[in-house]
């Protein structure tokens, strides 16, 4: 079913109406995490100045920096520090189980991940670097902060089970953040960690799950149905199938960590009735790394 | 029947039925609840997965009590339960029932009917012979004693006559196969007293037992009453408020219907009936139209009157000289007697000789004298019939006038003036009408005026016959009973000759209250002497006041006409040559009395039925589960609600 323009619009319009909430509540996260101009404190190619050093055999003529150098004997050349020529770009998933929630006091995984890709993307930008979510073009500064909270918002889900992120965003130079709930299919997961590394390219994936689906609090007959409804299962005894999910969930995950760790990428998980602090301060501590 | 302690059950077999609960209660149990649907992310994770112990989840264990308790509420009401039945009649011996099955059994016959059948069922249970005696005057020869399943049928069959109760008057040869001791009665009576009940009574109460089952609510009548103004009795056995009687008959598009609502009057006490007059107030439009008077709520023939002449349109034969109607017709008597009657009544016109073929209510002689045919004449006012005459010119000149027979009072030749050129006196003018007689209430126009009258001859009879007198007193109406009619004169003229009245408005209404009287005696049929006379019904009531056409009409004798409704003369309407004549069934109530016999309250017979409340029970219990299941259900549908509404 595809949405006419017009039907686009006012949903995407009633969408944004939790966009003041969303930046508010990210800005609040963002603002816990240590901030500050990082530069790399070493020479490289930037504008700032860095040091003066004496000159050596292959640095060219024009380098060297003549006021410094009339000074004294020596011939001098003026360092500047190294700037970050990296960008970040924050991949959300907009597959339909995302819009899962075990109970009315919690929220949607996929307000969770949104408010995650946000307020990381706000603590990337407050440390200069350029960020941008998915499918848009990275961009540093402040205005960039509402510009990625309004792409959030405005993103629509789809109706099938798996999302995969585009091949175009595996460029060198830009670190990905993955967010999903990696239950759908493993498998394109797998090949596009093989393709990152392939690229070396290094990214973060971070799985946000509901407590239902990690604690499977399910039992009689029921019959299971999956969030776009291509899946179904059937059983009478739910709560004898306990064991059997966990444990497969248990697979999948350290399926992925491996993987994750054979791309030299980092995995982690965050379930939505934990604070979301925790798992943006361990997205921030796997790219400071 | 089967008793446990103050229950019984009429139908004790379905109680084998709880024997399947235990089943029913297994087969529920096991039966699986509709899975529940969850919409769930990680169902990917789960697919493949089996059953590790496949159980049958049980239906909730209220859910399922719930429903066994609606089961075994309608098993149970079903086995038709009742609370403290009533006991089982006294005596094992032979039963006799007696049903009284006249029109007063009619207003609970279904009650008295399951009565006996209930009994008829147990004597059936114990093996006892019964024997039916139904008291409507047909039972002949001696009662039979059969198995008691034999009689359920004529019982059900039988239904209440249109004639009072009647019981067997030979009692040796209705008695002749009945035990002489040992014997048990039940007699469902109808509350009232009947020619031969107390012989019955004690011959019944020598041979065994009796129990008399009482009726339920009062009995009504309603009945005829003659007079100058026909009236309604209504009678019942209780003192409350008086039912209201329907007056119904045929609208003017000729659809049956109720025309009218009559209030019963004063109440009046004896022997235990309370008796009221309903008179019947009604414009005589109205009153030509009614077919029958019913009590309102009683289904009984007694409680219903047939209108028939005695309330119909009187025919009216009018004899006089009309010849002078050729140039001067507002100087004939006739026009005045026609434009005051034609209205309310059926004129007829001719010599008497004619009219008298026609068997008119009612004939008006204006102003004729020496009649050729008065032997006729007096023959048919003894029978009934109501001779009007009217003085004038003819009269008056009459030389043999004190010989004139079919005169009320005895007249003097030659009447006299008042108020005339060569007298001295004015014009005298009418007195008020007494207030006993068929004018009273009438008022007199103070212009009304009598010019010239005819005088009778002082008498001491004089005096009883008048009905209207001049101012002077001296006789304007006389009035004499002849056998079963009557003949009344006005002394004066029908026309404006001799006075003003035949002008006025008074003289429409004193015609019509004269003519009202004509005939109303004969509510009570005569009864006749002559036995060519036969009355052939053709409309007939049956015990429950309902009117149908007779199957095959079978004339009755007038002899036995007259004696009220019978076995073979049902109330209802009957012909006789040009006259209908009704005959009703209600008539005087005397309360019956049981010496020596135990008397069963109707009401408190059959127990306690329990089975409806049962079923009740049942519905309300499975209504409750139908609410329980829809919780159940709705507690899946409700979390993908939830679902939805965060999405």
């Amino acid at each position: 079913m595809t949405p006419s323009p017009a039907e686009l619009r006012a949903r995407a319009e009633e969408a944004s109406a939790g966009l003041p909430a969303l930046m508010l509540s990210a800005e609040r996260l963002a603002a816990s995490v240590t901030a500050g101009v990082h530069g790399k404190r070493r020479a490289g190619m930037g504008e700032d100045f860095w040091q003066y050093r004496p000159a050596t055999s292959g640095d060219s003529a024009r380098s060297i920096d003549w006021r410094r150098s009339a000074r004294s004997d020596g011939q001098f050349v003026r360092d500047r520090e190294a700037e970050m020529a990296q960008s970040a770009v924050i991949w959300v998933s907009a597959a339909a189980g995302m819009d899962f929630a075990g109970g009315p006091d919690r929220p949607t995984k996929r307000d969770r991940a949104d408010l995650l890709a946000l307020a990381l993307g706000m603590a990337l930008l407050n440390g200069g670097e350029r960020v941008a979510i998915a499918g848009h073009l990275p961009r540093a500064g402040r205005m960039q902060a509402e510009r990625m909270a309004d792409d959030l918002v405005r993103r629509l889900s789809i109706s099938g089970d798996d999302d995969t992120p585009a091949p175009e965003l595996l460029r060198s130079g830009q670190r990905l953040i993955l967010i999903d709930d990696f239950l759908g299919d493993p498998a394109p997961m797998l090949a596009y960690l093989d393709r990152a590394a392939g690229s070396g390219i290094r990214g973060a994936m971070l799985q946000i799950l509901d407590p239902d689906e990690e604690a499977f609090p399910y039992g009689g007959a029921v019959l299971f149905r999956s969030a776009g409804g291509a899946l179904s299962h059937d059983t009478r005894d739910a709560g004898g199938l306990r064991d059997a999910y966990l444990a497969r969930l248990a697979e999948r995950r350290e399926v992925l960590g491996r993987a994750a760790l054979n791309a030299g990428w980092n995995f982690g998980t965050h379930d939505t009735a934990s604070a979301p602090a925790q798992a943006l301060l361990w997205l921030w501590s796997v790219l400071e790394g | 029947m089967l008793v446990l302690g103050p229950l019984g059950f009429m139908i004790p077999w379905l109680l084998a039925g709880l024997a399947l609960l235990p089943a029913i209660w297994l087969i529920l149990r096991v039966m699986p609840p509709s899975p529940k649907l969850v919409r769930f992310p990680g169902t990917r994770l789960l697919l493949g997965l089996r059953d590790p112990k496949p159980v049958a989840r049980h239906t909730p264990w209220w859910l399922l009590l719930l429903r066994i308790l609606a089961l075994a509420a309608l098993i149970l009401g079903f086995a038709g339960p009742i609370w403290k039945p009533a006991p089982e009649q006294a005596g094992q011996g032979p039963l006799m029932v007696v049903m009284d099955a006249g029109w007063a059994a009619a207003p609970d016959w279904p009650q008295r009917q399951a009565r006996a059948l209930r009994a008829l069922d147990r004597a059936a249970a114990n093996g006892q012979p019964a024997a039916l005696l139904v008291a409507d005057g047909q039972t002949e020869g001696a009662l039979p004693f059969v198995p008691a399943t034999e009689l359920a049928a004529q019982l059900r069959a039988i239904r209440p006559a249109a004639w009072e109760t009647r019981y067997p008057q030979d009692l040796d040869t209705l008695l002749a196969e009945t035990p002489e001791s040992g014997l048990s009665v039940l007699w469902l009576t109808d509350g009232i007293d009947h020619p031969g009940r107390t012989a019955l009574l004690s011959a019944l109460d020598a041979r065994g037992m009796v129990t008399v089952v009482a009726p339920v609510g009062p009995r009504q009548s309603l009945e005829l009453v003659a007079g100058d103004q026909p009236a309604l009795r209504l009678r019942t056995t209780n003192r409350t408020d008086p039912p209201e009687i329907l007056a119904i008959g045929t609208d003017p598009q000729g659809a049956p219907r109720e025309l009218a609502r009559l209030t019963a009057g004063e109440a009046q006490d004896e022997n235990g009936v309370t008796s009221r007059l309903v008179p019947i107030d009604l414009p005589s439009e109205l009153r030509n139209r009614i077919s029958r008077f019913q009590i309102e709520g009683q289904d009984s023939a007694g409680a219903i009157v047939l209108a028939d002449d005695s309330l119909r349109r009187r025919k009216v034969a009018l004899v006089g000289d009309d010849r002078a109607s050729e140039g001067q017709r507002l100087l004939s008597p006739m026009h005045y007697l026609r434009r005051a009657l034609a209205a309310r009544t059926d004129l007829i016109e001719g010599g008497l000789g004619d009219v008298l073929q026609a068997s008119p209510d009612v004939i008006v002689l204006a102003d004729q004298i020496a009649l050729p045919e008065d032997q006729e004449l007096q023959n048919w006012v003894d029978e009934g019939g109501l001779l009007i005459r009217f003085g004038g010119p003819r009269m008056a000149g009459y030389e043999m006038l004190t010989d004139e027979p079919l005169l009320p009072v005895r007249l003097r030749p030659g009447g006299r003036d008042i108020g005339g050129a060569l007298s001295w006196g004015e014009p005298r003018t009418i007195a008020p009408f007494p207030t006993d007689g068929p004018f009273s209430g009438l008022s007199v126009p103070p212009d009304t005026t009598i010019r010239a009258q005819l005088l009778a001859e002082p008498s001491p009879e004089l005096a009883g016959r008048i009905l209207a007198q001049l101012s002077d007193g001296t006789p304007l109406v006389t009035r004499q009973a002849l056998g079963q009619g009557q003949i009344v004169l006005f002394h004066t003229t029908a026309n404006a000759e001799w006075s003003n009245l035949a002008i006025s408005g008074l003289f429409v209404e004193m015609l019509d209250r004269l003519v009202l009287t004509a005939r109303a005696s004969a509510t009570q049929p005569e009864v006749e002497t002559t036995d060519e006379l036969f009355w052939t019904p053709v409309q007939v009531l049956d015990g429950f006041g309902r009117l149908s056409e007779p199957q095959d009409p079978v004339p009755v004798p007038a002899t036995e006409f007259g004696k009220g409704p019978a076995p073979g003369a049902p109330a209802g309407l009957y012909r006789a040559a040009e006259r209908t004549a009704a005959l009703n069934a209600g008539g005087p109530m005397m309360p019956a009395t049981w010496p020596g016999a135990s008397i069963e309250a109707a009401s408190q017979a059959p127990g306690v039925e329990l089975a409806g409340w049962l079923i009740l029970l049942a519905a309300a219990l499975f209504g409750l589960d139908a609410v329980g299941s829809a919780w159940l259900a709705r507690g899946t549908r409700g979390r993908h609600r939830n679902r939805g509404a965060t999405a």
